[in-house]
């Protein structure tokens, strides 16, 4: 039986002035995949990553979100979708308490999926050590934890996929090992991750097939084995191009 | 059908007021492009510059020196003004516009306290001429040069000298040049001198053209603002002569036809188709221009 | 479904205890029996320092809790006022004149701030526009109504009055019952209590929550899912709304208006008013809003020509030292002092 393709781009494209950011880009992840973008500074990651949000528009080509053309539709739109995206940039609500910020996403929350979306949430929540109903402004919360607050903050919308920009950025090994857990279980309940990454320890436990992009296009993609052993993907990581 | 007479007046017009709206925004946009703050006492700044001006000149000073004069005088009063209130506010965009609203009331206020409601006028240079049945004055034909001579003199301030070097980079990324070495506070102090020295030197140079009170500054808070707006920050010189050229072309007709409220309203109009399709202001999509060209020759 | 207790009491503003709502009560009860103890000229002054805190409120709502900064809000408490005595005088005849008026003055400044806003949101532009476009907006509005003087410019047979305004604006009353004097100054108590009631149930509901959340954080509120500009396109019609109230409130203080309503120096006191009360709590710009009508009202009107250089510094003063606002500063001075000297009554 043919997957479900969850998200997809078909010939996408991107050029900022000189540079070309994304060249006729033709990226497909299945349903239920977990899969890592990984590739060298300048790849042009964090622009498809844009595109794919809604954030950036593209210059030529489509996006597909669960089988719909949203080439032109405004990101909030996208994400009402059941789309759940967290930024490399801790972007919780830092001066507004634990509560509150697991309260806000709320209305928005795609409820043809609440039964399997309240399970992953509460399991994350549990996971990750965050109480709902804390009264602790987020900027006092430790560094790892206000990144899992923002990872519990989209499942609060019961997406049904989530793309996830350097989750692990700045984590200690422990704590990666432990978002690695967590967004395991959650990927193997039925929810499409991915995950930007450079940590290659985590991509190594938690990626079925890998990504990699290098000046705006895809350069390889297949299992983590296959990648590691491409002799054109250790080239372009140790820079003989 | 006299055709040359009226298109000559309105040339004249639309150079006339692509130099106003320059002279009244130019001050404002170069703070705005270096520290992202609208200067809402920048009206103020430009009535200091006149008063300088109208004293000056009155106590016997030649009336060109009482223009430089001012804008020395205008230039230092900002660099005291940066210092003292507008540096706290940086990253505050929003709470510099409340606090520089505040000054101006203390200025304008101030001033007609201390000055009273009028000041004596400035003989204004030049006499007219007419041609056909339009009447030009010779003075705002030097204005509209003084404009296009500044214009050229900022380029040249912000292309080959260290300080405009200085400047651009701290424009494009403060962090980057202080770390270059750059003194950034020191640029902010110098930059906002500079705007607020400008709007001093626009406030002499079209002091002979007004009646000089405390609230003259107020008539040059719409079209400078719209100019602004219009403009964007993206290229500060490039927008700032791009927008004030725009809204002249925009107001000289529909002034000349409906009156002159209703030129004022067209260019608040315009404002906002431009925003809505030029979000950054026209000089946005002029440098975007430019990367392309630079782009494409550099391939 | 949370309660309408639960609304009220809800965190967004400050002052939650018994004591708290016991003290307002009290002070409540002192302006409804004000009217018993003091002449008629004093009860027409408070009723004036009352009917300007709907105009706060919308600020304080606008820019404390939506972040966005409006300079030239006066425009609609000028609008709501010209369109009522345009309605209202054409209507006198009409014993539903003054309604008409009323609903007419709210819906013309709804659909202004809404067409305004619509270009100002949707444009997704940077934050300094919005301040700068709607304070030329009304610069404009006073410009236009300025030059309105003499027979030609006239709507029915209501003259708009140029620079002089418009005067003899007909009384708001209901069925036969004039609202003016004492009457008026309850009308004012009730709809300032209504205005800040309501406006505090909204920040705290879901809809003001995600007002804030805007606020902190537009990208990331985008990205949960929110139409963010119909949002703040929302906040702004009723804000705007809200100083047309003031503005309606206004015409029957004084069965007049003028463009200088809508100018440069009005224009700047509902943001010192803001500011100065605290933009983080809606209580403490109703009392800033007050005190500082308060303050103006009698400076001006004993010819003091300092107001407002003195206002002005006050603005400039409260900006650097006190940036959270003065009323919230000394709130949460009282409330850490209070906190240190009763510490098991702490709730």
């Amino acid at each position: 039986m043919e997957p479900t393709i969850v998200i997809e781009t078909r010939s996408l494209s991107k050029r900022f002035g000189g540079v070309v950011a994304a060249d006729n880009v033709n990226f497909k992840v299945p349903s239920g995949e977990f899969r890592c973008m990984i590739g060298p500074n300048g790849a042009g990651k964090s622009t498809l990553f844009a595109m794919l949000c809604g954030i950036e528009s593209a210059d030529s080509g489509r996006i597909l979100v669960f089988g719909q053309d949203v080439t032109r539709m405004q990101a909030f739109r996208r994400v009402r979708l059941g789309v759940g995206l967290t930024f490399q940039t801790n972007r919780a609500f830092h001066q507004l308490t634990v509560r509150e910020n697991l309260t806000i996403p709320q209305a928005s929350a795609n409820l043809k999926n609440k039964e399997a979306g309240q399970m992953r949430l509460e399991f994350a929540l549990d996971a990750f050590g965050l109480d709902p109903d804390d009264e602790t402004k987020a900027a006092e919360l430790p560094h790892n934890q206000l990144h899992w607050l923002e990872i519990a903050m989209v499942l609060v919308g019961y997406p049904n996929l989530i793309l996830l920009d350097e989750p692990t950025a700045g984590m200690a090994p422990e704590e990666t090992l432990q978002t690695a857990k967590v967004l395991k279980h959650l990927n193997s309940t039925g929810l499409t991750t991915v995950v930007v990454e450079h940590d290659m320890a985590f991509v190594k436990d938690v990626a079925q097939t890998v990504t990699v992009l290098h000046q705006g296009q895809i350069f390889a993609e297949g299992s983590l084995a296959d990648i590691t052993a491409h002799e054109d993907v250790r080239r372009i990581y140790l820079g003989r191009a | 059908m006299d055709v040359l007479p009226l298109a000559l007046s309105l040339l004249y017009q639309f150079m006339t007021g692509a130099a106003f709206f320059f002279l009244a925004a130019v001050g404002l946009v170069i703070i705005l492009g270096m520290m992202n703050i609208i200067n809402l006492a920048h009206g103020e700044l430009m009535m200091i510059g006149a008063y300088t001006a109208t004293i000056t000149y009155h106590a016997g000073v030649p009336f060109w020196l009482s223009v430089i004069l001012s804008f020395f005088v205008v230039a230092a009063f900002g660099a005291v003004l940066e210092l003292l209130i507008v540096r706290r506010f940086y990253g505050r965009e929003l709470g510099a516009l409340v606090v520089t609203w505040g000054v101006s009331l203390v200025l304008g206020q101030g001033t007609l306290l201390f000055f009273g409601p009028f000041m004596p006028s400035i003989k204004i240079p030049g006499g007219s001429f007419s041609y056909g049945v339009f009447s030009y004055s010779a003075y705002w034909l030097i204005l509209v040069l003084i404009s296009l001579l500044l214009v050229l003199g900022l380029w040249w301030l912000y292309n080959r000298t260290p300080y405009g070097l200085q400047a651009k980079a701290t424009m494009q990324n403060a962090e980057m040049a202080k770390s270059l070495g750059v003194r950034t506070s020191r640029i902010y102090t110098l930059t906002f001198s500079l705007g607020a020295g400008l709007a001093g030197l626009s406030g002499a140079l079209m002091a002979p053209t007004l009646t000089i009170a405390p609230f003259m500054g107020q008539q040059f808070i719409v079209p400078a603002f719209i100019t602004v707006v219009v403009g964007g920050t993206a290229n500060v010189i490039a927008g700032a002569v791009a927008s004030s050229a725009f809204l002249a072309a925009v107001k000289t007709p529909i002034g000349m036809a409906f009156g002159a409220f209703s030129g004022t309203v067209a260019l608040l109009l315009a404002a906002l188709i431009i925003i809505r399709i030029m979000p950054d202001g026209i000089s946005a999509s002029l440098q975007k221009f430019f990367n392309r060209r630079a782009g494409r020759t550099a391939q | 479904m949370r309660t309408i207790v639960d609304l009220i009491s809800g965190g967004a503003d400050i002052g939650r205890t018994r004591v708290f709502w016991i003290g307002f009560g009290v002070i409540v009860l002192l302006f409804l029996l004000y009217p018993t103890q003091a002449s008629a000229f004093r009860v027409s002054n408070v009723s004036f320092y009352l009917l300007n805190i709907p105009l706060g409120l919308g600020m304080a709502l606008l820019w404390g809790y939506c972040g966005v900064l409006s300079f030239g809000h006066v425009a609609y408490f000028g609008i709501a006022g010209y369109i009522y005595g345009i309605i209202a005088g054409n209507m006198s005849e009409n014993t539903l004149g003054p309604l008409a008026g009323v609903a007419g003055g709210l819906l013309a400044s709804a659909i202004v701030a809404g067409i305004f806003g619509y270009f100002v949101f949707y444009a997704r532009v940077q934050k300094w526009i919005i301040p700068i476009l709607t304070l030329v907006l009304t610069l404009l509005l006073e410009t236009f109504l300025g030059q309105t003087a003499g027979y030609q410019w006239r709507i029915g047979s209501v003259l708009l009055g140029g620079y002089n305004g418009m005067t003899g604006i007909p009384w708001f009353r209901l069925g036969g019952f004039v609202f003016e004097g004492y009457s008026f100054f309850y009308l004012c108590v009730v709809v300032v209590l209504a205005c800040y009631f309501g406006l505090r149930m909204l920040v705290n509901s879901n809809f003001g929550q995600v007002i804030v959340a805007i606020r902190e954080d537009e990208l990331r509120t985008e990205l949960l899912g929110y139409d963010i500009r119909a949002r703040q396109w929302v906040v702004f019609v009723i804000s705007a709304m809200l100083a047309g109230l003031s503005g309606l409130l206004y015409v029957q203080w004084g069965n007049y208006i003028t463009p200088s309503q809508v100018g440069l120096l009005q224009a700047v006191l509902p943001v010192i008013w803001t500011a100065v009360g605290g933009t983080t709590s809606l209580l403490a710009v109703v009392i800033s809003a007050f005190a500082l009508n308060w303050v103006t009202f009698t400076l001006s009107s004993q010819g003091n020509q300092y107001a407002m250089v003195i206002i002005g510094a006050l603005l400039v003063v409260t900006m650097l030292f006190f940036p959270r606002g003065i009323i919230v500063m000394v709130a949460e001075w009282l409330g850490r002092l209070i906190a240190r000297r009763a510490p098991s009554s702490q709730p």
